[in-house]
């Protein structure tokens, strides 16, 4: 018991210390994390909507192959993300391997489907109402699907929650597509398992203590948005 | 009679295996007020559903104002300009009175003060003068009924659906939505009402359209009158 409480006030000491490893860590996973699901977003909001709404052929396997990408490992999407970055790649030539931005482009990819999934459950969830009635109304089509957004927004809002918590917590694509590169690519998550693997259980600690409080800092903040709206 | 603003030929329209909904010969005048009765299941949220053109029927033409509907989306979107239907439960949306009421104007571009003024117009007309800044989801069920009609009024469309705006109403909300009503097609608005109460056409003095099992039907007990004949295009069976 004793080794944990040391650990852990050592590893308040680094943070409170602003420790320059550990902080480049935080603000490389957040940096690569809010554009991961940026994107993520931009992509999977839309595809949400219609494969919630859309009545097109194949839309069953769709489903089952968002929900399959849903529960994809990591380090799966950061193998074949790899092959398409590395030099032998089709997008070899752009360089992008072992850099932030193939970490993006990897988490990207984990965080789409859970973007698309959760909006297509916010979708069906809404009332049957919002989008006749915006029709009626004379809206466009398009000035009805943002409405219906809109109304169900606290369902997206967590769709893109979700999304920020699958990519936050990885460790195989960052690990595969960023190569661990320190003061450059190196992650909360990865600097976790290398530092544990070298025994230094303190560093791993305080950067496990940051990833909590982010988990918890944006938590916090979407349940107060969502009771402030609904007051 | 006035001229037609709606008329439907050969209908058809099919939920699941069954025909919901089948009608050789309809005409809808403009400018007049028209009462759908008939009791549950007998297609009158389908047929005003198609009037709204949020449906389309799987057979038939529909002609407004003369032209053949080709349901193509722009053309529906258009024509959904032209025409509004204020549902049997309103949904209203979340945020402001203000925000609902001036929805369908916003969506057609009004510029913001014209759209207040209309508001303020329209909310006054109901009876809900300074509800602007309220919130839509903390009114009562009688206030929410009020603001979707207030809602549908300030689109300023040709035409008027109405799913059964009677039911479930006080004396002085259904006082209110008659007046509005009166004023409409005094207006030269036409307004299409469904209900289960078919006195209600004589109360407001309405052309009824009675719908029976999804089909057209004369008045029970009787033969098929004139003003029947005419809406449903068998003016030359009157000898």
């Amino acid at each position: 018991m004793g080794f944990i409480t040391d650990s852990l006030r050592e590893a308040l000491a680094l943070i409170l210390a602003g420790d320059r490893e550990v902080f480049s860590a935080v603000v490389t996973s957040l940096n690569v994390a809010i554009w991961s699901v940026i994107f993520a977003s931009l992509g999977g909001v839309p595809v949400g909507i219609a494969v919630a709404l859309g009545k097109f052929p194949m839309m069953g396997a769709i489903r089952v192959l968002l929900n399959s990408l849903m529960a994809m490992p990591t380090v799966v999407v950061g193998l074949v993300v790899y092959g398409f970055l590395s030099r032998m790649g089709p997008f070899g030539s752009l360089g992008l391997l072992f850099t932030p931005q193939a970490i993006i482009i990897g988490e990207t990819v984990l965080a789409m489907p859970v973007v698309a999934n959760y909006t297509v459950a916010a979708i069906q969830g809404a009332d049957q109402r919002i989008l006749p009635t915006a029709l009626t109304l004379g809206a466009s089509r398009f000035q009805s699907l943002c409405q219906l957004t809109r109304e169900v927004r606290f369902g997206v809002v967590a769709a893109i929650i979700a999304g920020f918590g699958r990519v936050i917590a990885e460790v195989g694509v960052a690990m595969m597509l960023g190569g661990n590169i320190r003061f450059f690519t190196r992650t909360m998550t990865t600097a976790i398992a290398l530092e544990t693997s070298k025994g230094e259980f303190a560093f791993g600690l305080a950067l496990g203590v940051i990833l909590m409080s982010v988990s918890l800092a944006v938590n916090i903040f979407l349940t107060l948005a969502q009771e402030s709206h609904s007051a | 009679m006035s001229q037609a603003k709606y008329r439907l030929s050969s209908i058809q329209a099919v939920h699941g295996k069954t025909a919901s909904l089948s009608i050789d010969e309809l005409t809808i005048a403009a400018g007049e007020l028209h009462l759908l009765a008939g009791s549950n299941g007998s297609g009158k949220s389908t047929l005003l559903g198609i009037l709204a053109f949020l449906n389309k029927p799987q057979r038939g033409t529909v002609y407004f104002d003369g032209v053949p509907v080709s349901w193509e989306p722009k053309e529906c979107a258009a024509l959904r300009r032209r025409v509004t239907l204020l549902h049997q439960t309103p949904y209203l949306f979340s945020g402001t009175v203000a925000a609902n009421v001036s929805f369908g104007l916003v969506a057609r571009g009004v510029g913001k003060e014209s759209a207040q003024k209309v508001v303020r117009e329209s909310l006054e007309r109901v009876g809900l003068e300074g509800f602007e800044l309220r919130k839509a989801r903390q009114l009562s069920g009688g206030e929410s009924r009020r603001v979707a009609l207030a809602r549908a009024l300030a689109c300023k469309s040709e035409v008027l659906l109405l799913d059964e705006p009677f039911a479930n109403v006080d004396r002085a909300s259904g006082a209110l939505l008659e007046s509005v009503v009166t004023s409409l097609v005094a207006g030269g608005i036409t307004v299409v009402i469904s209900s289960h109460d078919e006195l209600l056409g004589t109360k407001l003095g309405a052309r009824v359209i009675r719908l029976e099992d999804g089909r057209l039907a004369p008045a029970p007990g009787q033969s098929p009158s004139e003003e029947f004949l005419r809406l449903t295009g068998r003016e030359n069976a009157i000898s």
